[in-house]
């Protein structure tokens, strides 16, 4: 009797613990299933050839492959590389993770899609293999990112050398300036010299001095705009500075047959805010323009600009009748790095930072497109 | 403009490491009757201005050795009277302003409209005479004040017009 009670006891005990470890296992279960749904990591784990028998959310999202579709597939083979990937993978380690930066896999759509790869061996309790577990960090925003770094730093470079180069030729200018003075006043001089002479020598050393003048307000208009300026409150007219942007965009607009319609408000419009930000505002947004407009391939192109003042606010407007703005893209067109040009003709930043501009000065920016119409940006600052 | 001024010889120093273009400048400026000294670099400014008597200086910002601002300061500690026109390439004129708390007369773009600067370095000119004039009469009035006998006095402004170059 005693034999039996003790086995039921026995019995019952090992049931509780059974029922206790059935709980905790559910528990297990449900916490790794959290992790796997709400993690944006690529996540997955192989039995010990390499075939595919877990696939997170995150890695479905990020590759485009729903599970199911990978029933019996090796991780290999999502690699951009496979044969390299199967060295990496055979060769993860019994110690700890194995680490690969920078691998390329194929997205099921074709793209490709860079990861950091952390490779772990899952072994049972006699250390044996059973499989791998991967967890993988997305760093294909990132290496785009490093790209664009590295090529706005090339573009501040021929920034900054161009003002090196404005800066150097206005000393050969003032040469060429005093000589072709010193050359007329010889001239006026000159005893001997036929009428008809003196008047071509004239034109030409006046003609001389005209296009030295010419020179000089180039390389002033250059070096001005390079000036990276911190915020400085100053009282301009706005009308200047519209001016100045059109006429620092002239060599843009010579070989195009864009019209540029100012519609100013009359008289002077004063404001104080920080003329050297807005100038490069203004000439993104006429930059824009006028890419909209040769992408369109419209002869009749023109930006209309206009300014208007109300109340203690400034309006000024910017129209083109270019390729216009589609619905989806005018919500992006103010993010970082987003452009609709061809890759390397411009950096996405334009906008974005115009924008910063803007906001810093308290002012907005709105636009009104239609596609195969044309875009109107209206740009709204305080007075003061 | 006062027509006595435009008759007034002007004695300009130049200083410019840039000896073509010093060359060019020179030239109109003479060809105008006007009294010119070309230097190629501030030491050498500084050395002439301790023998000659200037009125207007026409200084270059950027050369190698001691630069326009540091080469005006100097000049003044001299001549105290000399007025200093100092040109510079763009974007200088900040740095220039902040570093040269000296003041110059005016700073001027290069490249310089020769005009404009014929007309400053004028402005220039009538200011100096103005404040010698000014300090002139105040140590006149002090010599008075002293009564000096009349041999004494004529010595003491002979020095006074030297030291102000009225010669």
């Amino acid at each position: 009797m005693d034999s039996t009670n003790s086995l039921e006891t026995e019995l019952k005990k090992v049931r509780q613990e059974l029922a206790g470890y059935k709980i905790e296992l559910h528990q297990t279960r449900g916490y790794l299933q959290c992790i796997l749904q709400n993690s944006e990591d690529m996540i997955f784990a192989t039995e010990v050839g390499g075939m595919l028998i877990s696939f997170s959310k995150g890695a479905e999202k990020v590759l485009g492959y729903s599970f199911m579709e990978l029933i019996g597939t090796y991780i290999k083979d999502l690699a951009e590389d496979p044969v390299s990937f199967e060295e990496f993978f055979n060769s993860s380690g019994h110690d700890g993770p194995t680490v690969q930066l920078d691998i390329p896999f194929r997205h099921k759509e074709g793209g490709t899609v860079y990861f950091n790869v952390s490779l772990i061996n899952l072994t049972n309790r006699e250390g044996q293999s059973v499989g791998t577990v991967g967890v993988c960090r997305d760093i294909t925003l990132w290496k785009k990112i490093q790209e664009d770094l590295v090529r706005i730093d090339r573009l501040a470079e021929i920034g900054r050398i161009a003002a090196g180069v404005a800066h150097e030729i206005n000393n050969p200018l003032a040469i060429i300036s005093e000589a072709s003075g010193w050359a007329g006043e010889v001239i006026s001089d000159a005893k001997g010299l036929s009428p008809e002479d003196r008047e071509e020598l004239e034109k030409a050393t006046k003609e001389i001095s005209h296009q030295t003048k010419r020179c000089r307000s180039i390389t002033h208009e250059l070096l001005d705009f390079a000036r990276g300026s911190t915020l400085a409150l100053i009282e301009f007219d706005i009308h200047d500075v519209l001016r100045d942007s059109i006429s620092f965009l002239k060599p843009e607009l010579k070989h195009t047959s864009i019209e540029i319609d100012t519609q100013f408000m009359s008289g002077p419009l004063l404001m104080k805010s920080d003329p050297k930000l807005l100038e490069q505002v203004f000439v993104n947004f006429i930059t824009n323009a006028i890419h909209a407009i040769r992408s369109k391939g419209e002869d009749k192109g023109y930006i209309r600009i206009k300014t208007l003042s109300i109340n203690s606010e400034v309006e000024i407007s910017f129209e083109d009748n270019g390729t216009g703005i589609t619905e989806e893209n005018q919500k992006k067109i103010f993010q970082l790095f987003f452009s609709t040009k061809a890759p390397g003709k411009g950096t996405g930043l334009g906008l974005s930072i115009s924008q910063n501009i803007v906001k810093n000065l308290g002012g907005t920016i709105t636009l009104d497109s239609k596609v195969g119409v044309g875009t109107n940006f209206t740009l709204r600052l305080p007075l003061s | 403009m006062n027509e006595q001024s435009t008759i007034r010889v002007i004695r300009v120093l130049l200083v410019d490491d840039e000896a073509t273009l010093l060359e060019y400048l020179s030239k109109r400026l003479l060809r105008q009757g006007h009294t010119v000294k070309a230097t190629f670099s501030g030491e050498d400014a500084i050395e002439v201005a301790k023998q000659e008597h200037f009125d207007v200086a026409v200084v270059d910002l950027k050369m190698p050795g001691i630069d326009g601002v540091e080469t005006q300061k100097r000049l003044r500690e001299i001549q105290p009277f000399l007025q200093c026109i100092v040109l510079t390439g763009h974007g200088s004129i900040e740095s220039a302003l902040e570093s040269g708390h000296e003041e110059a007369f005016q700073y001027l773009l290069k490249p310089v409209d020769y005009d404009h600067l014929v007309a400053v370095i004028k402005e220039a000119y009538e200011k100096k005479m103005k404040l010698q004039e000014a300090k002139f009469q105040e140590q006149l009035e002090e010599l008075h004040h002293h009564g000096m006998g009349a041999r004494g006095m004529k010595q003491a402004i002979a020095e006074l017009r030297k030291i102000y170059g009225f010669d």
